[in-house]
Formats: C-alpha cells, sequence, structure tokens
C-alpha cells in the first residue's frame, strides 16, 4: 500500500517536473530562435542580409534543433528546416525580395509551432 | 508531455467507461481497467518505438500516465469500496432461485442463450439444478449447484422456445408439433408466445418454463419413454 501510493507521487512528481521543463525549454527555445529571424527579417527589410547572416541562423537553428527533437515532433520542425534553407538559397543569389516571404513564415512559425503543443485545451481534444 | 498526460488519461478514462457500459461479455477474465490497460499500454509502446519522427519521451509519458492511472484505480478499488463498483462492476446474479433474472442479463447484454451456453460450460445443463447463477465483475461465470442436481440433469433439455419466440427446428426434433406445446403453455396459464423466457424439455419429458417476470415451472410432460 505504501509502495503504491509512493510510486504514485513518485510518476506524478516526475511527469509534472518533465511536463514543466519542457514547456520552459520549448518556450525559451523558441523566443531565442523568434529574435535571431526577427534580426534576420529587418536586416532583410533593410537591404543588408547577407548570405553569411543566413547561414550563421542556419547554424544556431541547427544546434537548438538537437534539443528539440526531445520535446517535439520532428514533422513540426521539418517545416523551418525548408523555410530557412529556401531563404538561405535566396539569399545566396543576392535576392532579399524572395528571401522575405520565407523569413516572415519562419517568424509565424515560432509562435505557432510551441502553441500547437501548448498545454491548453485546443490542443487536448 | 502535460499534453500527451491529460490526453492519455482521458482516453483511459473514456475506454474504461466504454468497457464498462459493454458490460461483462466483452471483458473476458480481467477487470475493465486491467483489459483497458491490456489495449493501449502495447499501442502506446510499438508507435514511438518503430517511428523515429515521434521523440521517445511521448511514448515514455503515456506509459507513466497509464502506470500512475492503473495505481490510482488499485487503491480506489482496495480503499474506496463505495467506488469499486463504477470502476470494476459488481456482480449480477442472473438466476436465483425464482428462475432467471431478465433484467440482469439484460443489463449485462446478455439473452438466455448466452446464460444457458455458460451454465453448460460449467457443468451444469439443466436450468432447474441450480441455485443461484452469477456473472462475476471480470466476466466470469459462477454457478451454485442445488444439493442433489446431479438427479435433475439426467437427459439433455432442449430450448424449445426463448425469449418470444419458439425454435421450430428444436420443436420438430423432440418428434412433437407446435401446438402440443402450445397448448401446455396455455394450461399453465401462459397466454402469449411472446411472454416466454424460456421454455426447455430434456428426453424424460421434464419442462422448464419461465414467463417475463415470472417465477419458473417445472412441468413434468409426463412422456412414458425416455426420448433422448
Amino acid at each position: 500500500m505504501i509502495r503504491t501510493i509512493a510510486s504514485i507521487f513518485i510518476t506524478l512528481g516526475l511527469i509534472l517536473g518533465i511536463s514543466v521543463y519542457e514547456t520552459k525549454q520549448v518556450s525559451k527555445t523558441f523566443r531565442e530562435l523568434k529574435h535571431s529571424f526577427e534580426t534576420l527579417q529587418e536586416k532583410t527589410e533593410l537591404n543588408t542580409v547577407t548570405y553569411d547572416d543566413g547561414v550563421a541562423v542556419r547554424t544556431f537553428w541547427d544546434k537548438k534543433k538537437e534539443t528539440l527533437h526531445f520535446w517535439l515532433p520532428h514533422g513540426a520542425l521539418q517545416e523551418i528546416d525548408f523555410q530557412l534553407n529556401e531563404a538561405i538559397g535566396f539569399l545566396s543569389i543576392d535576392d532579399a525580395e524572395g528571401a522575405l516571404p520565407k523569413i516572415e513564415v519562419l517568424v509565424g512559425l515560432t509562435d505557432a509551432i510551441p502553441h500547437s503543443y501548448n498545454f491548453g485545451m485546443k490542443n487536448i481534444f | 508531455m502535460g499534453l500527451i498526460f491529460i490526453r492519455t488519461t482521458i482516453i483511459f478514462i473514456a475506454l474504461l467507461a466504454i468497457m464498462r457500459f459493454m458490460g461483462k461479455r466483452q471483458i473476458g477474465e480481467m477487470q475493465p481497467y486491467e483489459l483497458v490497460i491490456t489495449l493501449i499500454i502495447s499501442e502506446l509502446a510499438c508507435i514511438p518505438m518503430a517511428d523515429n519522427s515521434i521523440p521517445l519521451l511521448y511514448g515514455v509519458i503515456a506509459i507513466l500516465t497509464v502506470f500512475l492511472l492503473h495505481q490510482i484505480v488499485c487503491i480506489i478499488d482496495l480503499k474506496f469500496t463505495a467506488l469499486k463498483p463504477v470502476i470494476s462492476g459488481s456482480p449480477s446474479i442472473v438466476l436465483n432461485k425464482n428462475g432467471i433474472d431478465d433484467s440482469q442479463l439484460k443489463k449485462n447484454n446478455l439473452n438466455v442463450s448466452d446464460l444457458i451456453e455458460s451454465l453448460r460450460i460449467e457443468g451444469y445443463f439443466a436450468l432447474d439444478a441450480i441455485e443461484y447463477a452469477l456473472y462475476e465483475s471480470e466476466g466470469a461465470f459462477s454457478a451454485l449447484p442445488k444439493k442433489n442436481f446431479e438427479q435433475l440433469q439426467t437427459s439433455l433439455p432442449i430450448i424449445l422456445a426463448s425469449e418470444g419466440k419458439f425454435d421450430q427446428k428444436n420443436v420438430a426434433r423432440t418428434g412433437r408439433d407446435l401446438n402440443y406445446y402450445q397448448n401446455i403453455l396455455k394450461e399453465h396459464g401462459c397466454k402469449s408466445e411472446k411472454k416466454i423466457l424460456i421454455f426447455t424439455v430434456d428426453g424424460n419429458g421434464k419442462a422448464y418454463f419461465q414467463e417475463k417476470g415470472k417465477r419458473y415451472k417445472v412441468i413434468d410432460l409426463g412422456w412414458k419413454n425416455t426420448l433422448w
């Protein structure tokens, strides 16, 4: 009986602990990502963006992606890969106008992806 | 992960409720919550294991949630006796001293044929040889025979009619026609075929008859020879 009650509290603690850590970790990562995508967006709008800026953002994203794979389905992260690579493709041919819509999508995704996995009624059902 | 926890809990409760509503027939020999766990745990383990696009933690959290719910249900089962019938169900006495309890059978989505089949599996062939019969909460069947039950089942009873319908083939097997049996029922106060809950006859001419909502009657048809 004591073992059963102890196992309930340990399991509950474990699940709650992992859930809180996941929520904080995912929110923090996507906040940082949003900031870097917004910086890239500003530079693109001002036409001061370079190919190296895009590559730097991709390196940053690749690093963050490693930990995000623990928490989120890989399919959700592939969309960022796809849009970011397309944006960098445009930047490699100095086409800031072509890259801008892709970067705008990336900024939107940094809001949409964590919201899809947030603790809320719309995601439960 | 909190999302997985809530979703697993909802699925667990929904499945448990469905298993309880479906009655004892669907359960087999497990408590409803044990069957629910058996149903979902293999899928929970397999999907993240086989699909590498899903984080392994999704499966781990869901399995931990199922374990947690199992432990909670175990505690409720042991300590909160008032809640036990809600979660695990309670035994249903389907045959008592008055005969078959039709309402209990219906409550468990069973019919008279299911009851007779369960009795035969337990080694009881005559309905009048049984004092009590019940379906346990996990779907197992138990019967308490009368002291002299072996003398009461010397020949295999055939179901002539159940739940308002005659079985023409079985009637023919007895070598008598439908009118013969309809007259016997009329003599014993059954005015309509539809009111029959069960009507059986064995090779010695011993009939077991019960009208819906009434006590059973054992009728000696007065056959001179044993027919089967």
